[in-house]
């Protein structure tokens, strides 16, 4: 039955933080194309296949004994267009009436239309690394990035007419405040939500990277003031 | 020259050479007496004390002061102390197998180096009481009263179940107060601050201010009173007459000032802050829509509670503005804690959405706020760390004149629960034997203590409860034939796993166990209620320092069975057992599936209980929490819930900031010291005992994200 449902690697039933203004299950699917440095689910990344898949049966009655509860479900990852059974995963619990919410990095531009064009999403949250340049953007990313993808999956939520939001972890090592600002002007605010997370060193992908500070309190606080 | 003798000391060598010459054949002994004073020694003071405290003979008596008089004179000492005599006749009646009269005999004080240990180690009994001259006091004061309550108040099974840590007599420092009050602003408001031997009394206040600085000195009075928290009835309505004088500047002065007031007025009972908690209100309560209010100078308004219901959610409103800003650090207040009632009448009034995200996100930036839920037709008022009184009919019929309304529990008792479990082993009639055992020792207990109160509350307002015993409205301040006497339970998780060998998370049997075990306490209580004509209430302990001590105990005495089940960490000694009915605080649990399930028990516990939904660093989304909040009331039994999050308070820099933190992230100092909620209320970590801190290590923080 569940043939195709992307790896579910985690979940969590209840989260106060993933969807803005509502209180959503999360789920975290296995795999990414992406090594971000500072990432703190690397073992999504690195060793999916070593973690226990949760069965889809079993979320869907947890979720199913939540229903009065939860205004949504919020699929995270690693990165979940990686999956070709996404879009059937999202079918199967859109069936059940829940709104969903997709964290994605951006790079499967044609997943992002298909799921927009199908109505299955309700909101997206898509992490944009950086400014659109190839070697800033490879350090974040941890690679070589497709930016004409990552152009393409913006314009699209920016056409989408649903609620999505645009939103950058920052790091001194990796972003310098002209980045930061440079950043924020690419998108058109009355249309899109941005949101900035100051990094926090605590396991993450690269160990060299739990030595290093997130900015401080009252630079990010002053970096955060840009976007409100 | 040079060295200047003390004047005393110089007598006194002067003293004794002189009662060594004049009197030969008298001992040549100066006695330092308890009295303040320095004595020649005189046999006829033992027999005296002897005479006038036991019950022996006099024959005896004399046998016994001339044996002493020889011990004495055979060891040539020169200076001797009165409680020193005293502990020679102690020994000397032990050996003659006058125990009982030993034990009327005996001297309750504390050893040297246990003062000296005290004066300058902090105590962490109470995370509440901070370390100072007035703190010590408190600690000495309170090891005295406490020997004297196990030794005069209690009978000795009592007081060996106590010490042995079958159960926990709370507050027994406290043996000359009642347990907790709530009461309500019109009080004061009504009959002005006019306090028994008050140095001057005040009339009912004309204006906001003064009412304030009324209800302070009220409660830091109430404070030295009573053991534990005070609490304020709907606090925003009765404050509601005033403010019509005031713009929203005024009103929000005025409720920094209560907040800061209540926070900073370390003054009372240890130099701890008042211990205080204020019930808010949405909506005007049913029971006092019609109640006519009082306003300025005492006066009826000539209008009803109903009219005020604008003023007051202003009121409301400003109060948590004042929590979301915090103090001057950015810090959480500590006291008085907001405890907003969400009822069917909360959903009904204009402006609660707005209202419940604006105390959600209060919730979520600093904690503050407590989620009262009275379901149906439901009327209470909370306090202390969760206790609660639910209001019946005679109630509703005080809250016409709700000056009258005042409520009080008279003691708290815990039950070790595990350790019923370890004698039972396994045997579930046995089991439900011993636990009714322990209640109905508990109850004897607090009728012993109710006994004890009675007799001091009958030397009326010339005794030492003159407090209580003030009548302005023609019944005394403490309606003893109304308190409740608190049972509480501590461990029933560790209970479970000895029992079954499951945690109450693992399975639904053993909640049904779990259930069947509160329901049984339940019914024994009223059971014992209606024979005893007392009213015994079950309620969540909070067990501060409960949970550590029975853990530490059953760790000492039933090592092997407990080694199995306490939490925490036993390498360095921060060992606890679950507080009250809560799940194992680290199991990973949903905070729906926690206050879904922790609230199965609620209905059981008519004194009150709350879920605990701890944070960590993150800081949720005041509406995703207003849902939450909602669907808490619509879905689920549960009593009541707080947030708590966590902050890292810098010395240095004085800057606080989100989450626990060795270093200030502002200024690296590594001079940090942790906040967030211990039991029922916040605190700096540092003050915490042992067994909390292995708590806090251990406590879910819904941010663990790959461990299903």
């Amino acid at each position: 039955m569940s043939a195709g449902i992307p790896p579910i690697k985690g979940f969590l039933e209840t989260s106060f933080i993933d969807w803005p203004g509502k209180l959503c299950a999360i789920l975290f699917v296995g795999g990414c194309n992406f090594r971000c440095p500072f990432c703190h689910n690397h073992p999504l990344v690195l060793a999916p296949e070593g973690m226990e898949t949760i069965p889809f049966a079993e979320i869907m009655s947890r979720l199913a004994a939540r229903k009065n509860w939860l205004a949504g479900i919020c699929i995270s990852g690693g990165e979940p267009t990686l999956s070709p059974g996404l879009p059937q995963m999202i079918a199967r619990f859109k069936a059940e009436g829940w709104a969903i919410k997709l964290d994605t990095n951006g790079t499967r531009p044609e997943v992002l239309a298909q799921l927009l064009g199908d109505n299955l999403l309700d909101m997206v949250a898509m992490d944009v690394k950086t400014v659109l340049e190839q070697e800033k953007y490879a350090r974040c990313a941890g690679g070589a990035v497709d930016l004409g993808a990552i152009r393409e999956s913006i314009d699209l939520l920016r056409e989408s007419g649903i609620p999505h939001e645009f939103r950058m972890t920052i790091a001194p090592s990796l972003h310098t405040e002209e980045d930061i600002v440079a950043w924020t002007q690419q998108f058109d605010r009355s249309r899109s939500r941005l949101t900035l997370q100051n990094f926090n060193p605590r396991t993450t992908l690269d160990v060299r990277y739990e030595k290093e500070p997130g900015f401080a309190p009252e630079i990010f606080s002053r970096l955060s003031a840009l976007i409100a | 020259m040079g060295v200047v003798m003390p004047l005393n000391a110089e007598t006194a060598q002067a003293k004794i050479q002189r009662v060594v010459n004049e009197d030969s054949t008298d001992i040549a002994l100066f006695v330092r007496s308890s009295q303040d004073d320095m004595l020649g020694w005189n046999r006829q003071r033992i027999v005296d004390a002897l005479l006038r405290e036991t019950f022996i003979d006099r024959d005896t008596a004399e046998k016994i002061s001339k044996d002493i008089e020889v011990t004495i004179q055979a060891g040539k000492v020169k200076t001797i102390t009165g409680p020193l005599i005293r502990e020679m006749v102690n020994a000397k009646l032990l050996e003659m197998g006058l125990e009982e009269a030993r034990r009327m005999h005996t001297r309750l004080g504390v050893p040297l180096y246990d003062v000296d240990q005290l004066l300058v180690q902090h105590n962490k009994e109470n995370a509440n009481v901070p370390h100072g001259p007035e703190a010590t006091n408190l600690t000495l004061a309170e090891g005295i009263k406490k020997e004297y309550a196990l030794l005069h108040v209690f009978t000795p099974d009592v007081a060996d179940a106590h010490l042995s840590g079958d159960l926990h007599l709370h507050d027994l420092g406290f043996i000359d107060r009642p347990y907790c009050s709530g009461q309500s602003l019109e009080y004061i408001k009504k009959f002005g601050l006019n306090l028994p031997h008050a140095l001057s009394m005040a009339k009912p206040a004309k204006h906001a201010e003064v009412l304030l600085a009324h209800m302070v000195k009220f409660a830091a009075s109430l404070q030295s009173h009573f053991a534990g928290a005070i609490g304020w009835d709907a606090i925003n309505l009765f404050y509601a007459p005033y403010l019509e004088e005031l713009d929203d500047n005024g009103v929000k002065q005025l409720a920094q000032m209560m907040i800061y007031e209540f926070s900073q007025q370390a003054v009372a009972r240890g130099g701890q802050a008042i211990f205080s908690d204020v019930n808010i209100y949405w909506e005007v309560p049913k029971h006092f829509e019609d109640v006519p209010a009082i306003g300025p100078g005492g006066e009826y308004t000539g209008k009803t509670y109903r009219e005020y219901e604008k003023q007051a959610q202003r009121f409301a409103w400003a109060l948590f503005e004042v929590y979301k800003e915090g103090d001057a650090a950015g810090r959480p207040f500590f006291f008085p804690k907001p405890l907003v009632h969400i009822t069917e009448k909360f959903f009904k009034t204009d402006g609660h959405m707005d209202f419940l995200h604006h105390i959600c996100e209060v919730a979520s930036v600093k904690g503050n706020t407590y989620f009262v839920f009275d379901r149906g037709d439901t009327a209470k008022i909370s306090e202390c760390c969760r206790l609660s009184f639910k209001l019946e009919a005679s109630d509703i019929e005080d809250a016409k004149k709700p000056w009258k309304m005042r409520y009080s529990a008279l003691q708290n008792i815990t039950i070790n629960l595990p350790r019923l479990a370890f004698k039972a082993q396994g045997d579930d009639t046995k089991l439900f034997q011993l636990l009714t055992e322990k209640l109905q020792l508990a109850a004897k207990a607090h009728s012993q203590k109710k006994k004890f109160i009675e007799r001091l509350m009958s030397l009326g307002k010339g005794g030492p409860l003159s407090l209580l015993a003030m009548d302005l409205d023609g019944e005394p301040y403490l309606k003893l034939h109304k308190c409740s006497f608190l049972i509480g339970m501590v461990g029933l998780n560790e209970l479970i796993r000895v029992h079954l060998g499951q945690e109450l998370h693992d399975s639904d049997a053993s909640i049904k166990f779990g259930l069947k075990v509160i329901a049984h306490m339940n019914i024994v209580c009223n059971k014992l209620a209606e024979s005893m004509g007392m009213k015994f209430v079950l309620e969540q302990t909070p067990a501060e320092s409960t949970a550590f001590r029975f853990a530490k105990l059953d760790l000492a005495h039933f090592n092997e069975a407990a080694e199995k089940v306490v939490q925490g960490n036993r390498e360095k000694g921060e060992v606890y057992y679950s507080n009250s009915t809560l799940f194992n605080v680290g199991a990973t649990m949903s905070p729906i599936a926690r206050v879904e399930k922790e609230g199965l028990f609620h209905p059981l516990i008519e004194a009150g209980s709350i879920t605990h939904i701890w944070l960590g660093e993150a800081q949720p989304d005041k509406e995703a929490l207003a849902s939450f909040v909602i669907n808490v009331f619509k879905y689920t039994q549960n009593d009541q819930i707080a947030f708590s999050p966590e902050f890292t308070a810098c010395l240095a820099c004085g800057k606080t900031s989100r989450g626990l933190s060795e270093t200030c992230p502002y200024c690296e100092s590594k001079e940090v010291d942790g906040i967030t909620r211990i039991t029922g209320y916040f605190t700096k970590i540092s003050s915490w005992n042992k067994g909390k801190l292995g708590e806090l290590h251990d406590r879910y923080r819904n941010i663990d994200r790959f461990n299903n």
